[in-house]
């Protein structure tokens, strides 16, 4: 995993789950976003690394990802814990936030809406349609979409 | 005069009369003795039917007692097995999608190396994979259908039932179907889980009828007491009736996958929304010529 003290990270990828970060790094890959890819496999960790706290103190905390690939369920602090952290912080609440999860539960779509999530994916078994779907937001958030 | 005949005489009348009223005094103490005695009977009669009735009373009350328990036993296993069924499926679909994943990457980036025989192979894993998904997806819908409350609104059938064949339309372009549209009323009930009924009932129609040239979906209503009655009528494959009542059975199917694809879960999902609304669904078929599925429903 890169120390990202120097580099710019561009997606931050937190998902507790190793087949999904691998299918999800390789669809990247594919279109040559998976470069500045940091990925983290629970919430406290993505939390401390936002923050630039605890493990990570001695990362630049004005070097933000561009985009943030959420997981929802994860151990420790999971995914709508880390939605409302982020989103209630003045400095990182303007960093998108794409929630990819299996879950299709309404109560799981209302609660990250209402935390402010910018997108929430659910992930498909077949896998190009994954593929198509992380390419079509790793692409829009990274190239189309404006951010401050 | 008062002679001494006279008075005798006299005394002779009142005495008989006395003994008359004596006699009639004692009958009537002997009718109402026997009266009092018959009362006496019947009172005990009835205190014995009360009795009774209080102790049947006391059953019934135990018995639903009894029953009440049961019941709510029941609601939570039924619950239990729903929210089971959910995680269950939702768990699934995580270890399935990395074998569908890696299988795609296997011959992705293999290709060339790969024997002709093995292509076949791994097309058949990713093919049934996918299939495995979608059981799990219909899975995952039928078991949270019964979790959901069902809101009442007036729904619009006939502009709901016009934007479901332009989706159709859209889905499979190619295809020539005459869509006849009759008469519709108004629905009350809940939205989204009307257009589900809606919509699987026509996707039905729209697939069966996907061997036959001139495919014909007609849909129209009609009032019926003191709701509507909603009919989807297709000219397609039809269905044997000798094996109806495994129609609206989850994953129960009617005609094999080679003939026409589907999980088997379409209408068992209709007939669960359309309990849910306290309306009935029926069907007639003929094999080969077609087959209309009724839906009634309380108006608005």
């Amino acid at each position: 995993m890169p120390k990202s003290k120097h580099k710019e990270v561009q997606i931050l990828l937190v998902e507790d789950n190793e087949s999904d970060a691998i299918l999800t790094k390789r669809a990247l890959s594919k279109v040559n976003l998976a470069n500045n890819l940091v990925h983290l496999k629970d919430g406290a960790e993505a939390l401390d690394y936002i923050f630039a706290r605890g493990k990570y103190e001695e990362r630049n905390p004005k070097n933000v990802p561009r985009v943030i690939f959420l997981d929802l369920k994860m151990p420790k602090v999971d995914g709508l814990e880390v939605l409302k952290e982020i989103k209630s912080n003045e400095v990182t609440k303007i960093i998108p936030v794409v929630v990819m999860t299996s879950s299709q539960e309404e109560s799981d779509l209302i609660a990250s809406f209402k935390l402010g999530v910018n997108s929430y994916v659910v992930k498909p078994v077949d896998f190009e349609k994954f593929s198509e779907t992380i390419v079509q937001l790793g692409l829009y958030w990274m190239v189309v979409n404006k951010t401050p | 005069m008062h002679t001494p005949e006279n008075h005798l005489e006299q005394l002779k009348l009142t005495q008989d009369l006395l003994a008359k009223l004596n006699k009639d005094k004692l009958l009537t103490e002997k009718e109402l003795a026997s009266v009092v005695e018959e009362l006496a009977i019947q009172i005990k009669e009835k205190e014995e039917k009360v009795k009774e009735l209080d102790e049947l009373n006391r059953d019934l009350r135990h018995q639903i007692e009894l029953t009440e328990k049961n019941a709510s036993k029941m609601e939570i296993a039924v619950k239990e097995l729903e929210s089971f069924s959910y995680s269950v499926s939702h768990d699934l679909r995580t270890p399935l999608r990395a074998v569908h994943g890696f299988t795609r990457i296997l011959m992705e980036d293999y290709f060339e190396e790969l024997p002709e025989d093995s292509k076949f192979y791994f097309e058949e894993i990713l093919k049934n994979t996918a299939k495995m998904g979608e059981l799990i997806d219909n899975l995952l819908e039928f078991s949270r259908l019964a979790q959901k409350s069902v809101s009442k609104e007036t729904v619009d059938t006939k502009s709901m039932v016009k934007d479901i064949i332009k989706e159709l339309k859209l889905i499979e372009p190619d295809r020539k179907v005459k869509f006849i549209i009759k008469d519709l009323y108004p629905i009350k009930g809940d939205k989204n889980m009307l257009k589900q009924v809606f919509y699987n009932l026509l996707q039905n129609a729209h697939k069966y009828t996907g061997k036959k040239d001139k495919a014909v979906i007609e849909i129209g209503g009609k009032k019926s007491g003191n709701g509507i009655v909603t009919y989807v009528r297709d000219n397609g494959a039809g269905y044997d009736e000798k094996y109806a009542d495994k129609l609206f059975g989850a994953f129960q199917r009617l005609h094999s996958s080679e003939e026409f694809d589907g999980t088997g879960i379409g209408l068992a999902i209709v007939e669960k929304i359309i309990k849910k609304h306290g309306g009935e669904i029926w069907s007639n078929s003929k094999i080969g010529e077609g087959a209309t599925f009724y839906v009634s429903l309380p108006e608005k």
